[in-house]
């Protein structure tokens, strides 16, 4: 049976030549490489996928990568596609998707460089947004300590009621 | 007007500091540049209630999870409670029972009609109208009462919609007494669509978002069906038993800050229908999985990623949970309405707009900053 989300990926793996499957209904996993990523995304946007939902990124500390995950929502085929993209972990430097999905776009991946220090290329504003005094660091990757960092900042070694926390 | 006349008269351009420290802002600011009554450009500044939440997740197992994902939202606990819970369920590919489902659909729509009625009572305040606000809060409390009797927490239920199920069945007294309480929320309902000319003055014309727009700056939810768009994650992707119940998405094309109070209303009649459908049919039966009976601190979860949609009462929230085998979520993603609603369409209305008109404009919103700031 021909369904709308076989139809999608027929589509789109003729069009980019990228991997996709289809978890479950209205779920669609598509991978494609970083220099895809732009004409993927401008294919779907006009395919109809004019939500942008969320932007992720998954820091694989052991493989030394970050994956980036956009999750788009069409409005009118009800059907959620991810599109996942590797980028190097210490290097993080992706296109920014700014053009395409507009204010949306941009506050997600403001967000996500100030957490994991993604530079997004063409993003008009990645100032910081949560943090305050906590330059050059990035405290949702994986090798970022959050106990020892509060450890250090917050507490005093030389207080007996702390010392608790030192051991 | 006065500007153009008298040149002594004119005001300098200077900046407004609308929160955090401003009663009813909740941890979240704004800053405006003003010149003279109209608002040149706003920013947000949000952040002060940034706990961390993704990554507090990669440390903790579902159990423990799920009584934290209580914090994700004040003003809605068991909305986020029901979306992380989902979450594990479609990770680990348990199947909960009938009962639990329809528990866990009763929950979450009384939980969207409190928070709606907060909703109402802000705004009502926001624009002058004390009255409504006492009104709305003392009603609330019905619901609290409610959710104590069930749930053992007034506003936190500390996990009480869990991976596998409900943490416990409902007492025997509970279906007489949410019936007793959808009679009083009918009533409130009734108070809150009196015409009121004043809020009207205010509400009307003021923060209007075209769809276009919306889409654009992604907004979900209330504010983007007050824009005219039919569109409910309830409906489109239907979890749970929602497929099952019969209720309307009340839609309206203004766009203003009028159209968004009335979407309000509107859902709080349509939720009140979902929990009288919910309790009539709701099922005899187990209420948890019984793997999850008793729950274990150190479940392995299976190496797969799941991306969960759910109708909170602000929006679209969503879950994008990856698992490496281990028995924490190695990525958890939560993706808040409000992180949308509370910087860019907030500094998209705001820009241009009287300064008057601040306080209905933000309101109208359904604002809340923890699932902004997570």
């Amino acid at each position: 049976m021909d369904t709308k989300e076989t139809e999608i990926l027929g589509e789109i793996k003729s069009k980019f030549k990228v991997d996709g499957r289809i978890r479950r209904g209205q779920r669609m996993w598509i991978s494609t490489d970083k220099n895809k990523l732009m004409d993927v995304c401008t294919w779907l946007k006009d395919r109809g996928f004019i939500h942008l939902s969320a932007v992720s990124v998954t820091d694989w500390l052991d493989e030394g990568i970050y994956e980036l995950t956009y999750h788009l929502w069409s409005y009118d085929d009800n059907i959620l596609v991810t599109v996942k993209t590797k980028i190097d972990r210490d290097n993080p430097a992706v296109n920014s998707v700014e053009p395409i999905w507009e204010e949306s776009a941009q506050i997600h991946e403001r967000e996500l460089h100030e957490l994991f220090g993604v530079k997004f290329k063409g993003n008009s504003d990645l100032s910081p947004l949560f943090l305050e005094d906590q330059k050059d660091m990035h405290p949702f990757r994986k090798d970022f300590d959050w106990r020892e960092y509060v450890r250090e900042k917050f507490y005093n070694k030389e207080n007996k009621r702390e010392t608790i926390y030192y051991d | 007007m006065i500007n153009e006349m008298e040149p002594s008269l004119k005001g300098t351009e200077y900046d407004l500091y609308f929160g955090p420290a401003h009663p009813g802002s909740g941890n979240f600011g704004v800053k405006l540049k003003i010149d003279g009554e109209i608002v040149v450009s706003a920013r947000a500044d949000p952040g002060y209630l940034h706990r961390g939440f993704e990554k507090l997740m990669e440390y903790r197992t579902p159990i423990q999870n799920a009584v934290l994902s209580d914090r994700l939202c004040i003003l809605e606990p068991l909305n986020w409670n029901l979306i992380h819970a989902e979450a594990v369920d479609e990770l680990m590919g348990i199947d909960i029972p009938e009962r639990a489902k329809y528990i866990r659909v009763i929950m979450a729509e009384l939980s969207r009609i409190q928070s709606h009625i907060i909703w109402y009572g802000v705004f009502s305040i926001g624009t002058g109208f004390d009255t409504g606000f006492k009104m709305a809060f003392g009603y609330r409390d019905y619901i609290l009462d409610l959710f104590e009797l069930i749930t053992g927490g007034r506003v936190y239920p500390a996990g009480y919609l869990c991976p596998g199920g409900v943490r416990r069945d409902f007492p025997n007294c509970a279906r007489d007494k949410i019936l007793k309480v959808l009679d009083k929320m009918d009533e409130m309902v009734k108070l809150e669509e009196l015409e009121n000319p004043a809020l009207g003055a205010r509400a009307k014309g003021v923060g209007v978002l075209k769809v276009k727009d919306a889409i654009r700056l992604g907004a979900t939810g209330p504010v983007l069906r007050g824009s005219g768009m039919k569109t409910d994650v309830r409906k489109d992707e239907s979890y749970e038993i929602y497929d099952k119940l019969d209720f309307e998405i009340p839609v309206r094309k203004d766009g203003d800050a009028y159209a968004r109070y009335w979407i309000g209303i509107e859902e709080m009649k349509q939720s009140i229908k979902i929990v009288k459908q919910a309790l009539k049919e709701l099922p005899k039966g187990e209420v948890i999985d019984s793997a999850w009976k008793k729950p274990k601190l150190s479940v392995k979860m299976p190496e797969d990623e799941v991306y969960v949609r759910n109708e909170v009462a602000r929006g679209e929230a969503a879950v994008y949970m990856v698992s490496d085998g281990g028995s924490t979520p190695y990525r958890c993603k939560i993706r808040g309405p409000d992180f949308l609603h509370m910087i860019p369409v907030l500094e998209y209305l705001l820009k241009g707009a009287q300064i008057a008109d601040v306080p209905a404009i933000y309101w109208s919103l359904n604002i809340c900053p923890a699932d902004m700031d997570r």
